[in-house]
């Protein structure tokens, strides 16, 4: 397990003084880690939680929480469908079948070529557009499962 | 003083008093997971539910402080359908396996589910599966699945112990409790997790099948593992004793205690006792009883204070007896033999002054306070250490020992017993079996534990706290009062011990001409 780089470290000092507590500032330290990889691994929380001086179980509360945040390796594409309740009335948990089908891929695991994730996550705010997926950072809304298909395989290219 | 109303009856409550509180003062039932009075106020498991004045809508009771005139109701129709609808969503994920939970019988949802009725659940959604049996170290097991999610634990861990161990991960139905990496749970406080789980999620390895909660009864005690003086709940049956939880005092454990005091049960079970008295005399071991020993070793003292003088016979005391014991031990040693050489058996003298900050002390005796006061009394202020030399040099010939009770933590117990040996004629009381006293005449007599004698213990910083008599464990066994009573040649009168139980009539016996 390789240290803290020099620009973490700082970045972390910087943060836990911004708050009024020092938990107010897990967030922001974890986007940090994930940054680089894209997922964040046990080893690096219990290194988080010595430079934050937070107990390394309240980092993992928080981490385990939100689905933003990977806990295991993520293809290229990391398609997550949301879930939740309006989602799920349009359909959601039928394109996520499908999606884990077409791309033969369990939810929440890489496809054997690395490119793809298919994951399921909580309200990703877009409930007027649903069902919607978020692939990395950008955000596909009023899906059917040919028209998600097409998306991922248009962003695979 | 603020005046409140409890479902119609008045009472007085302190300021800042919360609605909880004062519907308990006021002798009411009221169905809670959550909210425990030793830690902070977390208002998740809903089940609080109260009626205030005409508020149209509910609040939960944990979270609301007392305000003058204010009208509390929790047997108001509103609050009953509200209690019965959060219990049905506690009861969601809940496994129901009631039969093969530890927690069956003491369990607070298994209470209020037999309360309500919901029998079964409406749900037609499947029951999430969560991980059992997660191993938590050498303690503690927990079972997520039993798990409600009051938070009570994780609370612990964050602001009484400080260790911060438990968490609660993932969201929504996924939530479940546990410790990062599943790390084992081994701070000195942690089965106190285990006694606030209102559920079985956390259960405690020593315990866990060992008995069904009803058929244990439970009786006050002074715990006996330090010189804090914990007070505390021992659980037993005509087997023995099974477990000790804390009960709360304020001065003294609040309501924790830590885990080595629980351990303070084991050595008082049969498996671990002195059952009859030895007389060993050159190698040759012979058993009487103990009333029969303690007259034979007045007989014998009697003598050699008179043969040898009384500054041939040393006695030894630790701090594991009642201040009645050692008030009659040296009144007869001091007022009628004469004998001056009283020494005080200190057991870990480097860590006797250690404190972990909370309840744990290095003194792992219950009464040394008592021990030295009584020293102070008789004006006798000796040296273990000047001990030795007079073994040695033959001016003690004849030593008695009023030996630990909990022979386990005293590490030098075996040097000690070894250097009584070689004095020719040893006594030594003890609950335990002690294997290394050699002496050329040696004389064991079983001695009762805590849990089978009353009397008064003084803790470190001088409170006096009498403890009852819970069970009669090892029957052959003398308190050192009784033995010091048939040692000065007196005789016990046997009394029927406690009240004699009035007879069941059975109605179809005094009827059975009418039948």
């Amino acid at each position: 397990m390789e240290a803290f780089s020099d620009d973490i470290l700082v970045f972390i000092k910087k943060e836990c003084s911004r708050y009024e507590t020092r938990r107010s500032a897990i967030i922001p330290c974890l986007y940090k880690l994930q940054e680089k990889r894209g997922w964040i691994s046990p080893e690096q929380i219990g290194q988080l939680a010595v430079a934050m001086d937070i107990p390394p179980v309240q980092i993992n509360e928080v981490m385990k929480f939100y689905t933003m945040f990977n806990q295991q390796p993520v293809g290229k594409l990391h398609v997550q469908v949301c879930n939740n309740i309006s989602c799920t009335m349009n359909g959601s948990r039928e394109l996520t079948d499908h999606l884990c089908k077409t791309f033969n891929v369990k939810s929440g695991e890489v496809s054997s070529d690395g490119r793809v994730t298919v994951s399921k996550v909580e309200c990703l705010g877009s409930c007027d557009t649903a069902p919607m997926m978020q692939i990395n950072d950008e955000y596909y809304e009023n899906l059917t499962p040919e028209s998600a298909t097409k998306i991922i395989e248009k962003l695979g290219k | 003083m603020l005046n409140c109303k409890v479902n119609g009856k008045e009472i007085k409550v302190k300021q800042g008093t919360l609605v909880i509180d004062a519907i308990k003062q006021a002798d009411y039932d009221v169905a809670h997971y959550c909210y425990h009075p030793g830690l902070s106020v977390a208002g998740v498991c809903r089940l609080c539910m109260v009626k205030i004045g005409d508020n149209p809508r509910l609040q939960i009771a944990c979270n609301t402080p007392v305000q003058e005139g204010m009208e509390i109701s929790n047997e108001d129709e509103q609050v009953k359908d509200a209690v019965k609808w959060g219990l049905d969503f506690h009861l969601i994920n809940h496994p129901l396996d009631c039969p093969i939970c530890d927690q069956a019988g003491e369990c607070e949802l298994q209470i209020q589910y037999m309360k309500f009725g919901q029998y079964d659940p409406e749900m037609a959604e499947k029951k999430v599966k969560k991980r059992k049996v997660v191993d938590l170290g050498s303690k503690i097991v927990l079972d997520t699945e039993r798990c409600i999610l009051c938070s009570r634990c994780v609370r612990f861990t964050d602001e009484v112990s400080k260790t911060n161990e438990l968490g609660i991960f993932n969201r929504g139905d996924r939530s479940e409790v546990g410790t990062f990496e599943d790390k084992p749970l081994e701070n000195d406080y942690a089965l106190n997790t285990v006694d606030i789980c209102p559920v079985g999620a956390l259960t405690s390895k020593d315990f866990r099948f060992r008995q069904r909660v009803w058929y244990l009864k439970n009786q006050s005690t002074i715990c006996t593992g330090c010189s804090t003086g914990c007070n505390v709940k021992v659980y037993y049956n005509e087997e023995g004793l099974f477990r000790v939880k804390p009960e709360f005092n304020e001065d003294i454990n609040g309501y924790w205690m830590c885990d080595q005091g629980r351990d303070v049960y084991k050595f008082v079970n049969k498996d671990f006792r002195l059952l009859e008295a030895q007389s060993v005399t050159e190698g040759q071991a012979e058993p009487l009883s103990a009333g029969k020993a303690a007259q034979l070793a007045g007989e014998k003292l009697k003598e050699l204070t008179k043969v040898n003088g009384p500054e041939s016979v040393g006695v030894v005391v630790t701090g594991q007896y009642t201040n009645e014991e050692y008030e009659s031990l040296f009144d007869y040693m001091v007022n009628k033999l004469k004998v001056k050489n009283i020494y005080h058996w200190v057991n870990n003298s480097d860590t006797m002054d250690d404190f972990d900050g909370l309840l744990l002390r290095g003194d792992k005796n219950p009464n040394t306070y008592g021990l030295k006061e009584i020293m102070k009394k008789y004006s006798i202020q000796t040296n273990m250490s000047d001990l030795e030399g007079a073994i040695k040099s033959n001016t003690i010939k004849t030593i008695v020992v009023a030996g630990p009770e909990n022979q386990a933590v005293y590490p030098d117990f075996n040097e000690r017993a070894s250097l009584f040996s070689q004095a020719s004629n040893l006594i030594w009381f003890s609950a335990g079996p002690v294997s290394a006293a050699t002496s050329k005449h040696t004389l064991v007599i079983p001695t009762k534990t805590y849990a089978e004698k009353s009397g008064t213990y003084v803790n470190y910083k001088g409170t006096h706290q009498s403890s009852h008599k819970v069970t009669t464990i090892v029957r052959g066994a003398l308190s050192l009062s009784d033995s010091v009573t048939l040692m000065s040649g007196e005789s016990i009168l046997t009394k029927p011990v406690g009240p004699q139980k009035a007879m069941k009539t059975n109605f179809f016996v005094n009827k059975s001409g009418e039948l």
